[in-house]
This record gives C-alpha cells, structure tokens and sequence, in this order.
C-alpha cells in the first residue's frame, strides 16, 4: 500500500480552537523524527498508538521503545498517535475528521499497520475508540484487504482473548525485536502482492505472535482433553504462544531516544530503565511474572545514558526507572555517580520505588537532596500471615525500620499502599493494617522533633485485589464491591488518628478489570456493547460508566460476577491458558499452594532459582552485574 | 538527626568588589510561528528552559530548596496568537558572546519557536516582563475587509470572574486596516492588560468576517 499522504492538518487546525488543550494534537515537539524527501516512498508505514489521551501516554515507554525500533530498522518508519479527549473525539466525529498520527497529522487507516498498546485492563472500551475515530470495522474479521493490520500487544495481551475479536494479530511480550519483524513482514506481504489472509499467516509464523482469528474455541469437554481452551484452526497456529524475551536489554543503551513535550505534564522528566524484571514474586503481580528474568544494565551504561538523555533533552529531572530499582545492584554507585555530576546544575534524581528497609530509604535520601516530599511504602498487607500468602517478603520490623529511618532522615510524610480482598484476606487482616498503620504513625512521631510532631501525616492508599492472568492468584475470585467498600469502612473505623487518612479507589473499575483480566472469547461481546453505549475512557472517574457496562455483560449473557468472583478450580483449562509468559503453570500452580499453606518463596535474583521453568526454556539466566544483597 | 545538604554546586560564581555574584545578562529574541502560536505562555516558557539546557549555556540557578533556572520572559501571548519578537532574558555565571549563545540555542530549538538574535544587556534593567508595553499586533482575515467598529465595552471572564473593559483605555491609536490585514496597537497598564484576540472577537462579532491569524510584530517601550 502506498504511504499516507493526507494531511489532515488544515482540518484540523480549524477545529483546534475548540479543544480544552491544542498542545495535545500539535506535534513538533523537539524530538520528533519525520519524513523527508529523501527517504524512500515504498518504506512500510507503522504507526504505534496509545488508547488513551496524549497526556497519559507521552511518558509511555512502549511508545517510545516500539517507535524507535521501528524507525532505527531500513525499510520501515513509525508515527505516534493518541486518542483524543472525549469532547474532542466528539468534535471530530462530527466535523468528519478521523483519528490522526502525529508526525505527518495522516489518517490512521492509511497506514500499513497500526499497534495498539494495551497498558491496562481499563483500556478495552478505548481500543475501539481507536479503530473507530480511524474509520476501521472494530472487528478483524470485518476488515477490508487494504485496510492497515491491528497489532496488539503489552501487559494486556497475556490474557488477550477479551480483545481477540478487535486485533488482526498480538504480539506476546517484549515488543523490541517482536515488532519491527512484524511491520517487516507486513510490509514484504504488500510489497509481493500477498492478501490479508497471506499477511496474518506470514505473522503468525514469528515467534510471539499471536493471530486469534486462526483459532476456534472450544465446548469445555474438548477444551478439557486438549489442553487449552482455542485449538489453531490454520496450519500456520501454534497450539501455545511463548512471549518474546528481548535478550539484549542489559547490553542495549540506557539512552533511549525521546520526544520532549510542550505541554506541562505530571510526569514530564527523562526516564532511564536501569533494570527490566523483579522476582521478588508477589503472588498478585503480573509484571513479576511477564517480565522475568531480571536483567540489569551496567552502571557505566546506566549512568552515560541518563548523562546523555538529560544533555540531549534539556530535562532538569532524571528518574531510574524499573519495577524494582532500589534491588540494582550497583544502585548506590548509580546514583552517587548521578549526584556528582548534576551537581549545582539545578537537576533532580529521582527514583519511583524503594524496597521496603533501611537501605530502600538511605538510596531516597542519597537522591532528595533537601527536599522531602512524600515517600511511599507499599506493604500490601496488614498482617505477617497475609503477607506471607502474598510472599511479600517483608516483615513488620522492616516496615518499621523504614518508616523511622525516613522521619529521621526528615521525611514528614509516607504513603502505604495496601490492597485489600486478597485472598484469604478476613476482618483481622483490615484491622491489622489499621494497627499496622497507627503503629507506624506513633513510631513516626517518636523520631521526629517535638516542634514537628504536628506536621506528621499517614496516608493509606487502598486498591481492590484484582486476580490476574498469569499469576499463582489468577484462579482466585475477587470480592464483590459492595464487600468491598464494607471492608474499606472496617477499617477506616478502625483508625482513630486524623493524621492519618485512607483513600481508595472505586471498586466498580476494579470489577471491570477483574472481568477484563479473566474472562474469554465472550469479553469481546461485552467490550463492544459498552461501547456502544458509551463506555470509554473506563480509567476517568468522570467517564466511568458501570451501568454501561452491565447492560453489556446482560445482552452478551456473560456472567461478568462470575468471571470476576468466581474461585476457579486449579484443574480448569483457563481462557489463557495458551498464552506463556515462560513460567511454568506448575509453578503458579505451586505458588498458588504455597500462598494457602502461608510459605514463602524467595527472590531468585538475589539467592539460588527457585524453578518457575523459564530460564531453561529460554536458554537464558538472571543478568545481574555484581552480587544482590539484602 | 542526620543533617544533609544540597551537593556542593559546581559552580563557583565570580564575584564584583563588593563581594556580590558577578552574572551576565543575555536579551533573546524568538519567533512564535504557525501551529506553535497554539501554546500558552507556559508551554513556552517551559521549552524555552529546556532550550537553555541542551544550549549547555553557563545558566545561574537561584538558590534555595527547589534551584531553578534564573529566566525571565516577557510579556505574554494569549493561546492562537503568534509573535515575530518575543523576548526572554537570561543569566549565566560566565560571560559567553551573544553570538556564540545565539547559535547554541538555535541549534537546540525547533524550527517554529526559534530564537534569532541575542543581545548583552544591563542587569538592573527592567524585567523582560515590563520593558515593552506596548505591543503591535496584526489580524489577517479571510477576507480583505475596509473598517471594523471598536465597541465601547468588552466583557472579559477571568478565574470566573467578569470585568467590563473599554478599549478605548488600551488602544494607543485606531486600529488600522489594508486589505485583508488590521494592525492593533495596545498597551498594557498596571492595572492589567486587554488581549488583542479578545478585541479582535468583540470587533468581528456580529460579522461573517473570519480571523486566520494573529500575531505581535512589535514590541516597544
Ligand atoms: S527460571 Fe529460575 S532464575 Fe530464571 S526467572 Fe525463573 S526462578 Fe528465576
């Protein structure tokens, strides 16, 4: 297909005035990479696009990863585009304007393919704003020859038969080599004449993709004797689809190319990855599962690159990115490193997560200078017992030591997140985080001058357990919401200082994600009603519309409580059962056991394997670049 | 407690006999154009910072809890206007040519926002903010148009609240017109400002006559 070659800007421009923030839909940004007269017409054109508004997804490390790979490959280039806001999505709905990408303002579906990133289960509705802004059937099947190919992957594509229906085909796992070879593949498929048909089967023969529409699900029995719950209906179909592991993360550049934005955003500061993975392996965590092994980049990689990236975007704040950075094991030499060199230039390091203990708290302290805004802890759980179910490896004596050593070193404010609806989970464990938490207020107060002691604030922050695909807890129901809120009352009764207060978020789109993370072929149904009854931008409270949602499940006849409360049995062939993140089911299913019998299960980057079966599978091991200790 | 200050700066400023720190101040002028006259004053001001940083230039940084960038700007330009002679001032520790900054800023600039020319001005001058407040503007239509009434009173919603404002008080001679262009002069009082595209939206009410762009060519004292 040729190139897109509309440009939609003097449309576009037109209706700027109307939007709440034009800086959303400007592009120019400094960083931005475009076309030029010199590259060659024929290349394949990608565009990677984020479900939802330019300020959500600026940041979005998928973004910029898979738009870097593509554009670094010849013979291809790739655009960014994100979705609108609601009113301007409207607008343009009505002018007739369709879903644009940035860089050359081109209409979506003059593209070759599109990859659509699914950041989280909230973004169902989302996707099918995209493909229809864009002019394109919601549904694969739909979908006319020369219309681009619907690329799908990210956190949400290990469970992705929910959004089977809506994705030409689905990347599993790391996207960085994944998906240039898919834009390849559909490019030389073009390039030879091949149909669609051709294309898919083309794509499905690289490792990690996954074509839904070749395969056919099965009634319970036949699912029950082959294994998984789809069977491949084309000969081009693997039975299952092992994710992509990107092998060379740690020896690739800390410095990863990105684009600086106008608009003033929360999140607006270079963020270098300094490690991929963390199997510390709580037992609710999926991207402690998807990610794995640990990989970590050098030190000296680590520390260039970010010096590199800060020169190069002119940001005055570098934040060490990972799901676990205070684990690096060079992590006190990378930031020491870092402070002396920005030193009296005005630049801030900081870093996302810390462990919870003392030295999680010395390596803040290395980088607050003397500023102490909040620090945030997450326990998860009131009680050693549950802790222990969930393997988080912490004891009330390191929720301690952290939280004194924090007030100490002048901190006046912490945050705990807790969840709550874990399994197992009783009246005790939600008075035990109240105890937890008045404790650790009181013990907070101790160490802090007297003349201070006022300024002393606790804040807990609770989030509803959502069993996820892919974890030793993704046989596990949730609670329902009107438990929940029932539980989230317990404890706020329980709580007697006002210093300390509790938040939590709306269990009615923890419901959502919990039916979106477990649930089948039949999702598709669902996620297309609520559309169609105005269910988008699921993830804003003020967009939020349940009712939208249940007149969906009730037409589809899906029993969404079911899908989302129901305790599966360990034996039952689940909906994504075809789908590996490289651990073993044995091995959740082991840690599932573990979790009931309250063992815990040690972290394998820092002691010996613990046998989740990927590494061997692989090939592949831990990557750390000195011993971890602690 | 464990008592920690800010790393040591880098930077050892130059100090004037009288011991204070001896700072250079740099007048740039840039150009807002095309699709970037649809950022606030801001976003602007937020790029023109990192502009500074990827220059590598020898910025001073004020002191305190949160260092930041000493910056100041001008005065500013409502979202959709342009401008061809917008000012930001800067400081730096170490004395670089105005030449030698110019082209540094460029070269980390894009192309519609870009800084041409560069100029050493006086410490205690006025702030970029004040020294200019009178500004030119001018409104191309849709269509070459003869004369627009300057109503008495424009309505203007500010954080929610009204103000009656008389053009009139603004307005440093009548606006005038060739072809499809209006050249506006206004100044700005102390006591606030009447923007050029709210003016221009009170003059053409009522008419089918369309504005395609706005933009300040002019700025004086
Ligand atoms: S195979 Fe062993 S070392 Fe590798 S990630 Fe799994 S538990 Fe860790």
């Amino acid at each position: 297909m040729p190139q897109p070659t509309t440009d939609l800007w003097p449309r576009l421009r037109d209706l700027l005035p109307l939007a709440e923030r034009p800086v959303r839909y400007l592009n120019h940004e400094f960083g931005s990479v475009y076309r030029t007269p010199e590259d060659d017409p024929a290349d394949t054109s990608f565009v990677m696009v984020y479900p939802d508004t330019y300020e959500l997804g600026q940041a979005n490390q998928a973004i910029r990863i898979l738009v870097n790979c593509v554009n670094a490959q010849p013979g291809m280039y790739a655009e960014r585009a994100y979705l609108p806001a609601a009113e301007f999505a409207d607008q343009m709905r009505e002018a007739g304007l369709p879903l644009f990408s940035l860089e050359s303002c081109a209409p979506l579906r003059e593209f070759d393919a599109i990859g659509i990133t699914l950041p989280h289960e909230l973004a169902a509705t989302n996707v099918l704003e995209v493909l229809d802004l864009a002019g394109l059937a919601l549904r694969a099947e739909d979908r006319a020859e020369a219309d681009p190919i619907v690329l799908g992957g990210g956190p949400c594509a290990f469970n992705p038969e929910p959004y089977s229906a809506f994705f030409d085909a689905i990347c599993i796992g790391e996207g960085e080599e994944a998906m240039p070879e898919m834009v390849a593949c559909i490019g030389a498929g073009r390039a030879a004449g091949k149909t669609r048909q051709e294309i898919l089967e083309d794509l499905a023969d690289i490792p990690g993709t996954y074509v839904p529409g070749f395969y056919r699900v099965l009634p319970d029995e036949e699912a029950a004797a082959w294994g998984y719950r789809v069977k491949p209906v084309n000969g081009h179909a693997l039975p299952e689809i092992q994710k992509r592991v990107f092998e060379g993360f740690a020896q690739s550049p800390a410095w990863e190319p990105c684009i600086v934005p106008f608009a003033d955003l929360v999140h607006d500061r270079l963020s270098v990855e300094i490690l991929r993975g963390c199997t510390r392996g709580c037992r609710f965590c999926q991207a402690g599962m998807m990610y794995r092994p640990v990989r970590e980049r050098s030190a000296d990689n680590i520390v260039e690159g970010a010096l590199d990236g800060l020169k190069q975007t002119g940001y005055d704040e570098v934040s060490l990115t990972s799901l676990s950075t205070t684990d690096h094991s060079q992590i006190k030499e990378i930031l020491e490193r870092m402070n002396a060199a920005v030193a009296g230039k005005g630049i801030q390091v900081s870093i996302p997560s810390q462990r919870l203990d003392s030295f999680g708290v010395d390596m803040s302290a290395l980088v607050a200078g003397e500023k102490r805004g909040g620090l945030t802890f997450a326990p998860e759980a009131g009680t050693q017992r549950l802790r222990d179910v969930i393997n988080k490896n912490v004891t009330e004596e390191d929720v301690f030591s952290s939280i004194t050593a924090a007030f100490r070193e002048g901190w006046r404010r912490c945050k705990l997140y807790f969840m709550i609806g874990l399994p197992t989970e009783t009246d005790d464990d939600i008075r035990g985080i109240a105890s937890l938490v008045t404790r650790v207020y009181e013990a907070a107060r101790e160490v802090t001058p007297p003349d201070q002691r006022g300024r002393v604030r606790v804040s807990v922050s609770l989030s509803l357990f959502v069993p996820k695909a892919g974890t030793p807890f993704q046989w596990d129901g949730q609670i329902a919401p009107e438990e929940a809120l029932r539980r989230v009352n317990l404890l706020r009764h329980s709580i007697k200082f006002r210093a300390i207060d509790v938040n939590w978020h709306d269990p009615a789109t923890s419901f959502v994600e919990a039916v979106m993370s477990r649930g089948g072929r039949e999702c598709c149904d669902v996620i297309e009603g609520a559309f169609k009854r105005g269910a988008r931008m699921d993830a804003w409270t003020e967009h939020f519309r349940p009712e939208a949602w249940r007149a969906a499940a009730e037409e589809a006849g899906v029993d969404a409580e079911a899908l989302a409360q129901r305790t599966f049995d360990l034996a039952e062939v689940l909906p994504w059962q075809h789908i590996s993140s490289g651990v073993h089911l044995s091995y959740l299913r082991l840690e599932h056991k573990r979790a009931f019998k309250e063992q815990t299960t040690p972290d394998c980057s820092f002691g010996t394997c613990t046998g989740c079966g990927l590494c061997p599978d692989y090939g592949i091991d831990v990557e750390t670049q000195e011993v971890r200790v602690g | 407690m464990a008592k920690r200050t800010m790393p040591v700066p880098a930077v050892r400023y130059e100090r004037d006999a009288n011991g204070g720190e001896l700072l250079y101040r740099l007048r740039f002028r840039y150009c807002e154009k095309g699709r970037l006259a649809m950022l606030s004053h801001l976003e602007v001001a937020h790029y023109l910072e990192r502009v500074v940083r990827r220059a590598e230039l020898p910025f001073a940084i004020t002191n305190g809890f949160s260092p930041h960038m000493r910056i100041s700007f001008g005065g500013a330009l409502p979202v959709g206007v342009g401008g061809t002679c917008e000012i930001f001032d800067l400081l730096l520790y170490r004395d670089v040519s105005p030449e030698e900054a110019l082209g540094a800023v460029r070269a980390a600039s894009v192309p519609d926002l870009l800084p041409y020319a560069c100029e050493r001005i006086d410490r205690r001058a006025k702030a970029a903010s004040v020294a200019y407040p009178k500004s030119t503007y001018e409104v191309v239509f849709d269509r070459p148009v003869a004369s627009l009434a300057v109503p008495e009173a424009v309505e203007v919603v500010r954080k929610k609240k009204t103000r009656v404002l008389a053009p009139a008080d603004f307005l440093i001679e009548p606006p005038a017109f060739a072809g499809d262009t209006m050249t506006l002069k206004l100044v700005s009082k102390d006591t606030g400002s009447l923007r050029p595209d709210v003016l221009v939206r009170a003059m053409t009410a009522g008419t089918d006559v369309k504005v395609a762009s706005i933009t300040r060519t002019a700025l004086a004292e």
